[in-house]
């Protein structure tokens, strides 16, 4: 059934469809699109907008129920006291090394195998790959206590290494870029190798500049997944300085009271740098379109 | 292109470095120290010690800790945050995995009989022997049940609460009905929580958490054991619930569910929240709850729980549990435990947080008029552990047979099974647990 | 080693055993693998050996365990709350996949296009990506409660009973869905977005140029070549649907009845709450066959109908 497109593509020129504003569509003083768009949006902002009235109410209005939806006064003052409360500055940059760390690692040791999984014909790479996919296959429960025996084999036990280390690379981010690497024009990469250009040249003067999208994707993806990663933290973590940002939040809920207000004003400043890099990588979506030439 | 490649370079050498760096400070505390952050040299001891306080709680032990460690200059106690909820397990048994578990840990009470099974598990029988001035009994009696497993003592009580009547005195007002008393019977209870029902104004009579989970079951116990029932049978080989005075408490929970007069809370514990926005006349809940109650400014009563042959209640205790990491290790955690619960320290430690007291002795302390003072209703609680005379079974099957039970409870406030015949399946349940091996 | 040196002649018509292996795609391919494979057999393919091991012991994570061969899994045969717990999973996947999978496609071509506000609309739908289980937890519970809940609200001003949503055993595990889907949405629609960039957009101007409609060309062109993240986003959904946890557990921990109870999620019951850590490892196993059989099963068929360059 798979239609096999007959046009060549030599170069990649994409063009949003919609780009050219079209005729029919002239009469309307804006675009279809809104109306499902707008009511979507809408439900996906319940939650954000609730933590953020939430953080602005006090402690009781915070805790009544049903819940108040519109506070009758403003307190700011949440999000200082809910970083006074815990050292939320300490916690921020073991988020971020945590975050990077695992960003980078991804990037960089995914593309070097999704480039092999996607172009170089080696032996045992059918089995190789169902094998590392096969690790996405077993609940994390299930291998947390090997998992930290190794670690702590290493003597990485609370230690921020011993928090990366094994989120360095997953088969996820391999699966991910595999797909969209085979989805590039071939003919570029058999030119440069013709070229006489290396294996290594080629993934990185062709086909991850051509792949920014794919990346960008995946380094959100595993940024949100270290951001907002608990269990691991809280396996490997023993002290305070150590911790990440979720561990941090976690002092903030109690067992059987939790002060909701601070909390999420907490988790709303929490969320900031995944929402900004979001924006940020955002461009990334977009910018491919600047790519056109490859040379 | 050029910075394409440099980018994630600069980055994992950053990560490196980080591990490195951090690495090499672990190693030197963490795997060839006999446990996170503690050792013993030149007669000076570190120990650590796992909680899951937050807030005024997690405060308060702050401040005693600091208290210890000036007072004992040989000794230095390094408190770590491990967690309050489920997961904190995962982290305890990955510790004991490793074979390298904190000196003491803040335990749930329903894990102990589990926990027990722990050879590094340090058994403190030994020093509870050797030093009468501990006065093991002056700990309440189901808190003793509970640190007990066999005849091993396996920790030292951390925690206790129970559940006692608490009530709305304005809805009570509206409905003209009189306030409850220490003498109510299970009848004046149903008929309250009936007449204080208006579904028109969202409006319940009590509240029951119905999530299947202990915090369903053990609510049911305290039921079983007024109306003069027990969980097993005597000799503890066979399920004991399904008798009369089981069906009684269950035909109580379906006559209050046919009259809507019953919050079911989700498991979220949203029942405090339309408690305290005046939806709900009575709770059976424990001190827990109560500074929220407090600062809801509802006008609140606090008694013990309605009698159908007596007024038991449940205690739900969680233990101090010490590792075995050398002598000198164990020594100073017990010294740190002993301190910690003693008395005057426990009086301490109540009134900064308003749990209740772990020793029956706190109560004849100058300062116990003060700490009832300043939590209005707690002294009910705090007496109300007298009427907590008996446990849960102490074996590592206990989870199963909640598991059990709280699906009876379940179908019955759902309307989906007759009190009968959800304890008939239940019984049958845990006969069968009963007599798996294991 | 080297044959040349045996016979003499030929020698330099033939490069070397090891030159040849060095020029060959074989070491280029497992070189660069390499880094990938190690971090991943030492983090997640040992600690996975070590499970089976597991699966094979009666452990309840605390005392010495001892062998019990295949008794775990004999006794899995036996298990009626395993059989419902297969049924509740398989239940939810079916419904889970599809609809979140068709739901971000309609969902990634209707925000790739250049209009007003199409930022914010992007960010809007990374939201709920961003925002943690357990505040989406909070709000789901809070949403759904049947007598203060927003949801019963909006149902009476239209004339609807007051439903039990998540307290009710019939209707929990669809609340379920509808919340998981509401979750995870935004994550299949990043990755649809990035691949309709790698979409030329001569190829669609070319179709529309033949007369070809919107529709058509969307499913012509723009929807075979999608299919390699489909297969990508239809094999990890359904990876992620059939490990279904932390969902669960922060709203209604397997409950009413256990109509919500999911294999992952008895799989916790017994490891961490009936501290059977062996019997919970031989679940974990018979899941993760199940999912390997699906997941070859899905790449078989996506070998067969979705098209790549190479």
């Amino acid at each position: 059934m798979s239609v096999q497109p007959a046009v060549s593509v030599p170069e990649r020129f994409p063009r949003l469809p919609d780009a050219q504003p079209s005729p029919r569509r002239a009469r309307l003083p804006f675009s279809a699109w809104h109306l499902l768009l707008a009511p979507v949006a809408a439900i996906m902002l319940v939650p954000l907008v609730w933590m953020v009235i939430v953080s602005l109410e006090t402690r009781q209005q915070a805790t009544s129920f049903p819940p108040q939806l519109i506070p009758s006064s403003i307190h700011l003052g949440n999000y200082s006291a809910a970083w006074n409360a815990v050292p939320f500055g300490q916690f921020f940059v073991n988020s971020l090394i945590y975050s990077l760390a695992t960003v980078a690692g991804n990037l960089l040791f995914c593309s070097l195998a999704a480039y092999a999984f996607a172009r170089i014909r080696f032996f045992g790479r059918e089995v190789l790959f169902v094998v590392l996919l096969a690790t996405l296959m077993v609940p994390f429960q299930v291998i947390l206590i090997p998992t930290f025996l190794i670690v702590k084999k290493l003597g990485l036990v609370d230690t921020l290494g011993g928090l990366i280390m094994p989120n360095l690379c997953s088969a996820f981010g391999i699966f991910m870029l595999r797909q969209f690497f085979r989805t590039l024009p071939i003919e570029l990469e058999e030119a440069a190798r013709i070229d006489g250009t290396s294996r290594l040249g080629i993934l990185f003067k062709i086909v991850l500049p051509l792949s920014l999208p794919a990346l960008a994707t995946l380094g959100i993806i595993q940024f949100m997944w270290s951001w907002n990663d608990f269990l691991w933290p809280l396996i490997i973590i023993d002290s305070q300085k150590h911790a990440p940002l979720q561990l941090g939040l976690s002092q903030l809920q109690g067992a059987h009271f939790t002060q909701w207000n601070l909390l999420m004003a907490g988790t709303v400043m929490s969320q900031i740098p995944m929402l900004a890099v979001f924006l940020l990588a955002q461009r990334w979506f977009i910018r491919s379109v600047a790519f056109t030439g490859i040379k | 292109m050029k910075r394409l490649i440099l980018l994630p370079l600069l980055a994992v050498t950053l990560a490196l470095a980080a591990c490195g760096s951090s690495g090499s400070n672990g190693s030197s505390s963490g795997s060839s120290g006999p446990a996170p952050a503690g050792g013993s040299k030149n007669g000076h001891t570190t120990i650590t010690v796992w909680q899951g306080d937050t807030e005024t709680e997690a405060a308060g032990f702050k401040k005693l800790v600091a208290e210890f460690n000036q007072t004992h200059p040989n000794i230095t106690v390094v408190s770590q945050f491990y967690g309050n909820s489920d997961y904190a397990l995962q982290k305890v048994l990955a510790a004991i995995a490793g074979g390298k578990p904190p000196d003491i840990s803040y335990l749930y009470g329903s894990w102990a009989p589990n926990i027990a099974t722990n050879p590094q598990l340090a058994t403190l029988n030994k020093f509870i022997d050797a030093d009468p001035s501990f006065d093991w009994n002056d700990f309440f009696p189901a808190e003793r049940k509970v640190a007990t497993v066999g005849n091993k003592i396996i920790g030292i009580p951390a925690l206790v609460d129970n559940l006692a009547l608490v009530y709305n005195k304005t809805l009570f007002k509206q409905a003209g009905i009189p306030l409850p008393t220490a003498n109510w019977t299970w009848s004046q209870f149903e008929a309250a929580a009936i007449k204080l029902t208006n579904p028109a104004k969202k409006q319940f009579g009590w509240a029951y958490v119905n999530d299947a989970s202990e915090d369903t079951v053990w609510r049911f116990w305290a039921m079983l054991w007024q109306a003069g029932g027990s969980i097993l049978s005597p000799d503890g080989k066979q399920a004991g619930f399904d008798s009369s005075a089981g069906i009684k408490a269950l035909t109580l929970l379906q006559q209050l569910t046919q009259h809507h007069a019953i919050y079911l809370d989700d498991g979220s514990d949203n029942y405090l929240s339309v408690f305290n926005n005046g939806h709900i006349g009575m709770l059976w809940t424990g001190p827990w709850d109560l500074a929220q109650i407090v600062q809801s400014k509802v006008d609140y009563g606090v008694t013990i729980l309605p009698a159908d042959e007596n007024h038991q209640t449940i205690s739900g205790p969680d233990n101090w549990v010490m590792f075995n990491n050398g002598a000198a290790r164990e020594q100073a955690a017990w010294t740190f435990l002993k301190w910690l619960t003693s008395p005057a320290i426990d009086l301490q430690w109540v009134t900064l947080t308003g749990d209740l007291p772990v020793r029956a002795s706190v109560a004849k302390l100058p300062g116990y008029k003060k700490y009832v003072a300043k939590y209005p209703g707690v002294g009910v609680w705090a007496a109300n552990l007298n009427n907590a005379t008996q446990a849960r079974p102490q074996s590592t099957k206990y989870p199963k047979i909640s598991t059990a039970i709280g699906q009876a409870v379940q179908s019955v406030l759902l309307g989906k099974a007759s009190p009968k015949d959800a304890l008939n399946q239940a019984s049958q349940q845990v006969n069968g647990i009963l007599a798996a091996p294991g | 080693m080297s044959a040349h040196s045996a016979t003499g002649i030929a020698v330099h018509r033939r490069p070397s055993l090891l030159k040849r292996l060095v020029a060959s795609d074989h070491l280029a391919g497992w070189v660069f693998v390499a880094p990938a494979v190690i971090l991943i057999a030492v983090f997640a393919i040992i600690p996975i050996g070590w499970s089976l091991l597991l699966s094979l012991q009666a452990n309840n994570l605390i005392a010495p365990a001892h062998y019990v061969g295949l008794a775990n899994y004999r006794a899995l045969t036996k298990d009626a709350a395993f059989r419902s717990a297969i049924g509740h999973t398989v239940v939810y996947t079916v419904i889970f996949v599809p609809v979140s999978v068709a739901g971000a496609l309609a969902l990634a071509v209707a925000l790739n296009r250049k209009i007003r506000g199409i930022r914010f609309y992007r960010l809007a739908v990374f939201v709920p990506l961003v925002t943690s289980t357990v505040a989406t937890g909070i709000i789901f519970l809070w949403l759904l409660d049947p007598t203060f809940g927003l949801v019963n609200y909006v149902l009476h001003l239209v004339g609807i009973p007051q439903q039990q949503f998540l307290q009710d055993p019939n209707q929990a595990l669809y609340c379920i869905v509808a919340m998981t889907v509401w979750s995870w949405l935004g994550f299949d629609v990043i990755i649809y977005l990035a691949a309709l960039q790698g979409i030329p957009g001569d190829l669609l101007e070319a179709s529309e140029m033949d007369g070809a409609g919107k529709w058509s060309t969307f499913r012509s062109i723009v929807l075979p070549l999608l299919g390699p993240a489909t297969l990508f986003i239809v094999v990890w959904s359904t990876i992620n649907a059939l490990q279904l946890f932390d969902e669960i557990y922060v709203t209604t921990r397997g409950g009413p009845l256990e109509s919500t109870t999911v294999i992952v999620y008895y799989l916790y019951q017994q490891a961490f709450q009936f501290f059977n850590g062996g019997y919970g490892a031989a679940i974990a196993y018979v899941l993760f066959v199940a999912i390997l059989i699906v997941t070859l099963l899905q790449l078989w068929v996506g070998r067969r109908r979705v098209y790549y360059t190479s």
